[in-house]
């Protein structure tokens, strides 16, 4: 019996043929059917019988009896005449004609494009301006910084000492070169306004070592070393005299001494950097009278020498440096053996600012790829209801890799716009830099957009796109054609969670979670350190502090001269309202001082014997230390009542106390600290508290505090600084304090005029500030483009299960189930991108555990914070979609 | 009513859960399947051949299974399944549900199954 038209009868189904293929598989079967009856033992007829009884139940089940298609099953085009880009065009006015169609989608997606192309960009350059740049001095790969140790103790200031440079300079074999350099603060005169300008004292050597070549005139050699004559940079000289060549031969004042004018250096030559606006000669004096002289030093290795052989040269040379004694106990604590270290010019300017950097520049790579996802994501969910649109052209004959290569189209358009905005806030991001950068930043000046920067964004940009055009592409490969030309945009009950699709933002989702979370640990302990440094004891109280300097250069101010304006400063500013104390000192609180000296005091153990003792002398007003709020801890601190004719009377720091003192305080210290004629000795009346360098590398050393009233020989440090401490608010006082530097010297002016708090914060607090701040925004700016994203993912998986949550509702859920329901699903993946996240940071930390203080990388507190954060903008953006939900029309949801 | 009802919905469960079964053993064809579940279960589950294909197809569409033409020397040309990954990953999942199943009817009624 012919089975087969038999079947293809019985699924004929109104004008549709049955599926062929079930027809077939059918006749095999009833084929098989009859041939086992038959071999059973049943008659033809019975075997017959059996197989049309099959075949009619075959008939009632015949709408179920049809293959779905599973693989888009179009017609292949013909083979592609012309070469591969045609239709390129095309695709291209295609994506912006549907751009422009949905520019809310492409808004957003330009947007956040330009947040993490901009921010990446912007890092990037500063990244590369400092780190990677070529330096600008012509190879500057074999210039060398020179440290010089002895007996294994660093300097108190300074790098290198005259007695090395002298020994090594005429005989160094290693380096081609050695050079000496001082920076130095002038102020400019005669040559319009009066200005406070850094100026490098520098050896005729350093310009050659640098090779700096002048734009105009000349530069200054070896035997000019000790003349008046100055090359100054291109800005200057455009600023003072208007990029006039006739400048040359012109004298400018610096302090009052008189200086030629002998060649233009060109800005980027600058050196140590281009804020230092002139070069002046600079002579490595020789050690007459026990002088050590510190300066800084570097050297230009020769070809094919390695800076660890310059530094064993230097040390070689060092033994025969001539022995300065005391002086160098005093600055260097100590007299052994002449160590020289020698290190890359270009690691060391950096050294201290590569670690975050890098930090930086991986948390913004995190924000870029948190940026990225979120697009992908968007795409994707684009991509499901765009499923129609791809299917009717695959259906008319587009292959898939076509249907790919439209959407990486559109991808690479988005991306590009993104790029391009992104590459121009990185521009104005860069123009801002100098101001947001501390002023000690190294290579500050080198930042700049060039087409390594360009080329940086445009691969980034790039990269991006394809990323992001890729999913949605792969989404395409798998598409079902008949089903997605079949399903009319509506979804099967549940399918918002179950889809391939559905399942892939989440796990974006959930991973952009984990992401924000680590950028937010590293934010939190960053900001937690600099709230711990901020508030650390530093010995005494800078709040209410108000802090000046006051430069009164030789040879216009004598030593005796500057205290006398000092104390006729301080009486003035004691007058004003407002003001609790007023005092000057010599050096500037919290800095290392200019000054250090070494004596030999009884040693501490009774033996009658003695030893030799090396601190910093300060000269101070007796107000000081309640002006500062520097706790007295032994003994008394200094008194107006301590003069001329009473007892000469010295307080010291606590370290100069451990290290020094025993139980009494009856230790006399030698005047003659002072030079000059011998005073004879003041007694030790008192020790006060360490005034602390908080998260500094440098570690408090043994002070000296003296009165001006016993010192006839004045001040030698060129700058005084006053302090101030007020009742209120310390900034209030500037003007008066002004004013009364000026009623007291016209010729004064108060530079740094500024709160003892916000100097901190500009010097040693404003790197700390700088990472927490630049960590915390990445943060902010991640966690808000990750709640944008788990808000999308909701709000699609809600319209996606409209449906089901229709007929949840119309079964009797209530809308708080239905709230839970939605509140469920996102607290899940929130949850599960936490415990991913913090594991994550807990070993990515470790990374900044150096730029910590005050706080470890596993302060499990912070983890917890975060956590609590993260959860709370993860519940935020549930709770838009969890609203939807509770508000749902059961009857319209399913009517949908 | 109610026990119609349940063996109605035994029955649509089960009938995934074998053809996975008989499947995993190896590629059969349609045929082969329904005679194999009249077979092994001594004419117990008398298996409405009718729903075997569309079961098949569906189960085909869920990406459970894969069906394909082979032809064999000297014999005609059939349709041969085999169990996909998904399919076994849902067979295992079955089988646990209903050793759970079966365990638990076994505590609450003392019901044994081989």
């Amino acid at each position: 019996m012919d089975w087969r038209t038999h079947i293809r009868r019985a699924l004929q189904t109104g004008v549709n043929p049955p599926d062929e293929d079930v027809v077939e598989e059918l006749t095999q079967h009833a084929r098989a059917m009859y041939d086992a009856a038959r071999a059973e033992g049943c008659s033809q007829e019975a075997a017959e019988r059996r197989v049309l009884a099959q075949i009619d139940r075959w008939r009632d089940e015949k709408a179920a009896l049809r293959h779905k298609a599973r693989r888009a099953s179009a017609v292949e085009p013909p083979p592609p005449s012309g070469s591969a880009i045609a239709g390129l065009g095309h695709d291209v006015r295609y994506a912006y004609r549907l751009l422009s169609r949905q520019p809310a989608f492409a808004l957003l997606v330009v947007l956040t494009m330009t947040l993490g192309i901009g921010a990446t960009t912007a890092l990037f350059t500063v990244t590369y301006g400092v780190l990677m740049r070529p330096l600008p001095w012509p190879d500057a790969d074999r210039i060398v910084v020179l440290h010089e140790k002895r007996g294994g103790r660093a300097p108190r200031f300074g790098s290198f000492s005259n007695t090395a440079y002298l020994a090594w300079r005429d005989r160094a074999d290693t380096v081609e070169e050695i050079a000496a350099w001082r920076p130095q603060t002038f102020t400019l005169t005669g040559a319009g306004d009066p200005e406070r300008v850094r100026v490098t004292l520098a050896t005729p050597s350093l310009l050659r070592v640098l090779g700096v070549r002048p734009l105009f005139g000349s530069l200054y050699a070896d035997k000019d070393d000790t003349s008046r004559v100055v090359v100054l940079s291109e800005g200057l000289w455009r600023q003072r005299f208007g990029g006039d060549p006739g400048a040359l031969g012109r004298i400018l004042q610096f302090d009052g001494e008189p200086y030629t004018i002998v060649g233009i250096a060109p800005d980027a030559m600058g050196f140590p950097d281009r804020q230092s606006r002139a070069w002046v000669p600079f002579r490595v004096p020789l050690p007459a009278g026990n002088l050590l002289a510190m300066f800084e030093a570097v050297a230009k290795l020769r070809p094919g020498t390695s800076p660890g052989q310059a530094a064993a040269e230097g040390s070689a040379r060092g033994r025969f440096a001539v022995d300065t004694g005391m002086t160098t106990m005093a600055i260097f604590g100590g007299n052994g053996a002449v160590e020289v270290a020698a290190r890359p010019l270009a690691d060391s300017l950096t050294a201290d600012v590569r670690r975050p950097l890098i930090v930086l520049l991986g948390a913004v790579g995190l924000l870029l790829v948190i940026a990225t996802t979120n697009i992908a994501s968007l795409q994707l969910a684009r991509a499901t209801t765009r499923r129609r649109e791809l299917a009717i052209r695959a259906a008319i004959g587009a292959t898939s890799g076509r249907a790919i290569r439209q959407l990486l189209i559109e991808s690479l358009l988005l991306g590009s716009i993104g790029g391009i905005s992104g590459f121009a806030l990185a521009w104005s991001l860069n123009r801002g830099a100098s101001a947001i950068l501390p002023a000690d930043f190294p290579r500050a000046q080198d930042l700049q957009i060039d087409a390594t920067v360009m080329l940086f964004t445009a691969i980034v940009s790039v990269t991006v796109s394809v990323v992001f055009g890729l999913l949605p592409a792969l989404q395409v490969r798998r598409m079902n054609l008949v089903a997605a030309l079949a399903e009319d945009g509506v979804s099967p009950a549940g399918g918002g969670r179950r889809s391939r699709i559905a399942r892939s933002r989440l796990a974006i989702v959930a991973a952009q979670v984990s992401i924000a979370s680590v950028l937010l640990t590293g934010a939190a302990l960053l900001g937690r350190s600099f709230v711990e440094l901020l508030h650390a004891d530093r010995g005494f109280d800078p709040s209410r502090v108000l802090g000046a300097a006051i430069p009164m250069p030789a040879p216009a101010y004598t030593p005796e001269r500057r205290t006398a304006a000092l104390q006729d400063i301080v009486d003035r500013v004691r007058a004003i309202g407002g003001v609790r104390h007023a005092a000057f000192t010599s050096e500037y609180p919290a800095t290392q001082g200019g000054s250090t000296s070494s004596m030999t005091l009884p040693s501490r153990d009774g033996s009658g014997g003695t030893i030799v003792a090396q601190a910093s002398p300060r000269l101070v007003s007796p107000d000081y230390f309640a002006a500062l709020g520097l706790r007295v801890l032994r003994g008394r601190s200094l008194l107006d009542s301590d003069t001329q004719t009473s007892q000469r009377v010295v307080v010291v720091n606590e370290t100069f106390a451990r290290r020094y003192l025993g139980d009494t305080l009856d230790v006399k210290v030698p005047m003659g600290v002072w030079g000059g004629s011998p005073h004879g000795d003041a007694t030790i009346v008192g020790v006060v508290d360490d005034v602390r360098y908080v998260g500094a590398t440098v570690t408090t050393l043994p002070e000296m505090y003296f009165t001006y009233r016993q010192l006839d020989v004045g001040m030698r440090s060129t700058i005084g600084t006053l302090l101030v401490r007020a009742d209120g608010d310390p900034s209030l006082l500037a003007a008066a304090v002004r004013t009364a530097v000026r009623q007291t010297d016209a010729a004064l002016v108060p530079a740094q005029l500024m709160t003892i708090e916000q100097r901190l914060l500009m010097t040693s607090l404003a790197r700390p500030r700088l990472y927490a701040t630049l960590l915390g925004c990445f943060a902010i700016a991640a966690l808000v483009v990750t709640g944008v994203g788990l808000f999308g993912v909701l709000s699609y998986t809600m319209a996606q299960r409209t449906r089901e949550l229709g007929v949840r509702s119309a079964l009797g859920a209530q809308s708080s189930d239905l709230v839970a329901l939605v509140v469920r699903q996102g607290m899940r993946v929130t949850f599960a991108g936490i415990a991913a996240g913090l594991i994550a940071a807990a070993w990515l930390t470790r990374f900044i555990g150096t730029l910590l203080y005050g706080v470890t990388p596993g302060d499990w507190p912070t983890y917890v914070i975060v956590a609590v954060v993260v959860a709370a903008v993860g519940a935020l953006a549930c709770l838009v979609p969890a609203r939807r939900a509770a508000r749902l029309d059961p009857l319209r949801a399913l009517r949908s | 009513m109610a026990t119609t009802l349940l063996a109605r919905e035994l029955k649509r469960g089960s009938t995934q859960l074998l053809i996975l079964a008989l499947l995993e053993e190896r590629d059969r064809h349609g045929y082969d399947l329904a005679r194999l579940i009249a077979e092994r279960s001594h004419g117990a589950i008398s298996f409405h051949v009718a729903s075997l294909y569309p079961t098949l197809y569906r189960m085909e569409e869920k990406d459970l299974i894969d069906g394909r033409w082979i032809e064999k020397a000297g014999q005609r040309r059939r349709r041969y399944y085999r169990i996909s990954k998904a399919g076994r990953a849902v067979l295992a999942s079955q089988r646990s549900t209903w050793e759970n199943f079966f365990r638990a009817l076994n505590r609450v009624a003392r019901i044994t199954h081989a």
